[in-house]
């Protein structure tokens, strides 16, 4: 049911290059999910946000110390070797200074003819934040209409906030489908639906998400759903992972990640003012931890999916290096184990040692299950 | 006029007696736990072998990890250096020479007469080392001449990790209880190293005439692996492990001029 | 034989006996009624100074690096703070920092004296988890301001004013915080004293320009600490204008730092602070290091100067005007601080690169060597980057990998034998064997 999720997802450059030759506009890369694509969307372009390729590679050396994630240098690869080749802007919305380094050095060695640096908060728990970012967002949108030729009207403007809102509504409701005891999506299916929604038209994601919502409702996966896990981390589109806990007497019934629920939690609610709008959905955004401070305000969050979804253990999972989860995940841990939710952390690279996970995800669920019998 | 190079390597100290140009003699020795013992007995090896007599040595420079406790030696010279010169001495046109040690990969970029213009060095991870294939090869129960042979029965790509030597090998580990073949395993392996390397000397420049010098230019898996990772050619200059006592012996020559 | 004299700096006690004063003041600044608070060398330190004289702060950066000079002590706090679960690669002043705090040792004797509160700036991924650790594990207060607003070059009224209007949440937060009144007289002084330390410090730093170069890199980091102290104190800012008077003496007499000097050499982001012997090693071959961006551009602040030359930054007093309001003061306190060298690269490594040809260019330099530092993520921010703008442009670099504040990644032997080879690219040899042994 998913076929076309997988799809899109794998053959993420052929889609990218057919919508270039349908339409009239161009690929926008987007470095982080904080990056206003409505903006993007709006004037005329295709925002993509760029994720690895989970293949070791050699060519990020000269440019990023091996200090930084590999997930930043892992993107960093896909352009140097010209997997972008067709893709004519950039965008960065301030956040980690991994992925900053990914857009630094994309600006100075991969070939483009539009490149853009958000200046987005990091406070954004000061309401300073929010008339200081609406005027930042209107120096991008201002740069997008001078790079496109054309004015991003009110009325084309507010189009895109809507489809973005319509998206964001509709992977809700296949979330809602996994709060069941019966699962009617893995969350293999979930990760790749999002991740997805990421490479391809929001016309088209939508389509085919109301193309299979109704069937999804009467689905029956057949499959045992065994321990309901929730995964937590940073950025994560391990499908290998997520497969093999799945094979084990698991379903991963929701996340936290910013390739998950994080990119599409909420949506943007109008005032009356749409460059304000827009960006407030950004600054009240589930935050990304290097955004969650002084108060964390992610914790209760994931508290709330937790017990909205039935979990009974939590995977955290971090990039190796990912300094802004690295500084949540031990507070995260104790706050779990404070309200009753066993957790298992493992650190992810390019690739995983699939074997050894295994082996440390069957006994995180053989612990599960021993203390359900008491 | 008659000079030595001692090449005081972490693993092996390798010596090189040259007269006027020409290699009358070289000789190998494991370093063990005496480095200053066997660098001698290496020397009186080599020595012997050139049919020359220990008075007759004008003047003796040392290089490698050891090189400021190597015995009976007028001056010194870094890997670096030696490396280069050695080279370039063999094969005049290499610009990059890629020089893989038991602990430590390097490359070097060179100018045509053997002048160093820059270098990088693999940091502290032991993932782009000789040392590291050995020790997979011991992983697999395998020798390392095994090791480079099995490789090149393998037409299959494994994606491996090769930031960090312990992830690599559990990845290894994780192969072997998944029953993939050993030669599958062997070139991974190999991959990942090359793949290593391949990344440290990108920060230099990787130029069209590549040299490898060192022992790992032994292992046919290694250097096939390297090759794919370059996408280009690599020459391996005679005796490539002899290459740093070389060098070291040309400039003990030029040092008496 | 050596090529120039050498001397000893006479503001050196002063210097020690002013670092040692700070910790102890803070120590003992609530037995006599003060309050005590922490935060980073980079947060403002300024606008707490409004609360009284009686304030004192410790600065989480060059604490973790007092701590990582004591190599048992640091190895005891890191153990500490890895024994609760944090990962290995953060930055290592704040594991060592809270290790220190876990196990209720002062670097300086005694206990961890308890701060009142938290009062941070953010500008890498961990600075304000950082407090906000310290905060929760201490149940005090916590004030972070968010600086994120660009480079200075394009900092417009929108950006300045986001870092403004929180400096003013901030004040109104500290009156609430610790129930007294603000005094924007002090908050006027503090500033005026921040702009005197940070331009002086860039004045002494311009005066490294001279050869033989009167302060070399090792030294600095005694000096420039003062700065990441309390900028704002009066204290610093005339020690700092008497050490620029020395450091001219030493200019006009020729007093060299290294007195073979032959080759000028500049490094980047923090030392490994436990083996500052790779300075003394450097010695050995005539080469000196005159600074870095780390050491020019933290504390000092600087400005392109009409000719094209780099120097120190003209201070608003300088210009004859005069700061009488809070909000003038907040606005010159940001904008200041906005325009901090160091600070530039973070969103754009060739901001950093192009300021590291200046300085090579301007202070003539032979060489660069980069410190590939695990310790700082923010410092070592797009540092492959800036070798490779530098040996594009055709200055020898070498980097060698290290942390600033975490000895067990550094091998001293291999970086030794590094700067062997570095050293023999730039066809210098050892002018003193037997010293070289007896450093080595």
């Amino acid at each position: 049911m998913f076929t076309k999720f997988f799809d899109w997802y794998e053959k993420r450059h052929d889609y990218a290059r057919e919508w270039i030759a349908k339409n009239n506009g161009e690929v926008m890369g987007c470095f982080c999910s904080y990056v206003p694509e409505e903006l993007v969307y709006a004037a005329g372009h295709l925002p993509h946000r760029m994720l690895g390729s989970h293949e070791p590679q050699d060519v990020t050396e000269p440019f990023i110390f091996g200090m930084f994630c590999p997930f930043c240098r892992d993107v960093l690869a896909q352009g140097l070797k010209g997997r972008y080749d067709y893709m004519k802007g950039i965008t960065i919305a301030q956040s980690c200074l991994h992925l900053r380094q990914t857009f630094t050095s994309w600006r100075n060695h991969v070939a483009h003819d539009f490149s853009h640096y958000i200046y987005m908060p990091n406070k954004v728990q000061t309401d300073h934040a929010r008339p200081y970012y609406n005027a930042e967002l209107i120096k991008y949108k201002e740069a997008l209409e001078k790079w496109t030729g054309k004015e991003i009207t009110e009325e084309s403007l507010k189009d895109a906030c809507d489809l973005y809102n319509e998206n964001r509504q509709l992977m809700h409701e296949v979330y809602d489908l996994r709060k069941g005891p019966d699962p009617k999506v893995t969350g293999l299916e979930a990760m790749v639906m999002v991740a997805s929604s990421f490479m391809v038209d929001k016309k088209d994601h939508n389509a085919e998400l109301k193309r299979i919502l109704p069937e999804l409702k009467s689905r029956n996966l057949n499959r045992d759903t065994g321990a309901r896990l929730m995964i937590v981390g940073s950025e994560d589109d391990d499908t290998k992972f997520i497969k093999m806990v799945e094979s084990v007497g698991a379903t991963v019934v929701v996340d936290d990640h910013c390739t998950g629920s994080r990119y599409f939690w909420n949506s943007t609610e109008f005032t009356g003012n749409l460059m304000q709008d827009i960006a407030n959905r950004y600054i009240d955004r589930v935050p990304c931890p290097t955004k969650d401070w002084e108060e964390r305000s992610r914790f209760p969050h994931i508290l709330k999916l937790a017990h909205d979804f039935n979990v009974e253990g939590v995977i955290m999972i971090q990039q190796k290096f990912c300094d802004p989860h690295e500084c949540d995940m031990v507070p995260l841990k104790e706050f779990l184990a404070a309200n009753d939710l066993p957790t298992l952390f493992l650190e992810f690279d390019v690739t995983v040692p699939i074997g050894q996970f295994r082996i440390r995800v069957e006994a995180f669920l053989e612990m599960l299950g021993v203390e359900e019998l008491f | 006029m008659i000079t030595a190079g001692i090449d005081m390597g972490s693993k092996y100290i390798k010596v090189v007696i040259l007269k006027d140009g020409t290699v009358l003699g070289r000789a190998m020795e494991t370093t063990g736990f005496e480095p200053v013992e066997s660098a001698s007995r290496c020397l009186d090896k080599a020595i012997k072998e050139a049919g020359v007599e220990m008075s007759e040595i004008d003047h003796t420079t040392s290089t490698g990890a050891g090189r400021k406790v190597a015995p009976k030696t007028d001056s010194d010279i870094t890997d670096v250096g030696a490396a280069a010169k050695g080279v370039v001495n063999l094969e005049k046109n290499i610009q990059t020479v890629i020089d893989i040690g038991a602990e430590e990969g390097r490359g070097i970029k060179i100018e045509a007469d053997g002048k160093v213009v820059d270098f990088a060095v693999n940091e502290k991870c032991a993932a782009g080392a000789g040392a590291f294939a050995e020790a997979m090869s011991r992983a697999l129960e395998v020798s390392i001449d095994e090791f480079g042979q099995l490789s090149l029965k393998s037409d299959k790509a494994i994606p491996m990790n090769a930031q960090c030597a312990v992830f690599a090998e559990s990845e290894v580990v994780s192969l072997v209880h998944a029953k993939t073949p050993k030669h599958d395993i062997a070139r991974a392996v190999h991959d990942a190293i090359a793949s290593r390397i391949v990344s440290m000397v990108r920060r230099v420049g990787i130029n069209e005439s590549v040299a490898l010098i060192g022992g790992v230019s032994h292992n046919p898996g290694f250097v096939d692996s390297l090759k794919r990772a370059l996408e280009t050619e690599v020459i391996i200059p005679e005796n490539p492990d002899y290459i740093g006592a070389l060098g070291a012996a040309i400039t003990a020559s030029e040092r008496t001029k | 034989m050596a090529l120039y004299k050498t001397e000893p700096l006479k503001c050196w006690p002063k210097a020690k006996e002013l670092r040692l004063k700070y910790y102890k003041d803070y120590q003992e600044a609530r037995s006599k009624g003060g309050l005590r608070w922490t935060g980073g060398a980079w947060s403002f330190d300024a606008i707490p100074a409004g609360l009284g004289r009686d304030v004192y702060n410790v600065t989480g950066e060059p604490y973790g690096a007092s701590l990582a000079f004591d190599k048992k002590l640091s190895m005891e706090c890191m153990e500490a703070t890895e024994a609760k679960g944090w990962a290995r690669d953060l930055c290592s002043y704040m594991r060592n920092y809270w290790g220190s705090m876990y196990l209720g040792k002062y670097a300086f004797g005694g206990e961890y004296p308890e701060p009142d509160f938290c009062f941070q700036d953010h500008i890498c991924c961990s600075h304000a988890k950082w407090y906000q650790h310290v905060a929760e594990y201490k149940r005090i207060p916590y004030f972070c301001i968010d600086v994120s607003v660009g480079p200075y070059k394009d900092v417009d009224e929108n950006r300045l004013m986001f870092v403004v209007n929180q400096m003013h949440e901030s004040i109104e937060w500290l009156e609430k915080t610790t129930g007294r009144k603000y005094q924007d007289e002090l908050l006027i002084e503090a500033v005026e004293n921040e702009l005197r330390s940070t331009s002086t410090w860039a004045e002494i730093c311009y005066l490294n320009m001279n050869k033989p170069a009167p302060l070399d890199e090792k030294t600095m980091y005694s000096l420039y600490v003062h700065g990441t102290l309390a900028k704002h104190n009066k204290e610093i800012a005339d020690f700092y204008e008497e050490l620029r008077d020395e450091v001219k003496y030493r200019v006009e007499n020729h007093i060299a730092a290294v007195p073979n000097e032959r080759c000028r050499l500049m490094s980047d982001t923090q030392p490994p602070w436990g083996f500052l012997k790779v300075f003394r090693y450097l010695e050995q071959f005539g080469a000196v290091s005159i600074g870095s961006l780390y050491t020019f551009g933290l504390i000092g602040i600087w400005e392109d100067k009409p000719d094209g030359t780099w120097g120190p930054r003209t201070t608003p007093m300088q210009k004859g005007e005069t700061i009488t309001t809070r909000d003038q003061a907040l606005r010159v306190l940001a904008d200041w601080n906005l325009s901090k060298p160091e600070w530039q690269h973070f969103y754009d490594p060739n901001l950093k690169t192009k300021m590291m040809l200046q300085i090579v260019k301007q202070w003539e330099l032979d060489g660069v060597m980069l410190h590939l530092n695990r310790g700082c993520e923010g410092l070592s921010c797009g540092i492959m980057e800036n070798r490779h703008g530098i040996a594009e442009a055709g200055v020898p670099v070498m980097t060698f990998e290290g942390n600033m504040g975490d000895e067990r990644e550094f091998d001293e032997k291999r970086v030794m034998t590094r700067i062997d080879s570095f050293m023999e690219t730039l066809e210098l040899d050892i002018m003193d064997e037997s010293a070289a042994k007896a450093s080595s």
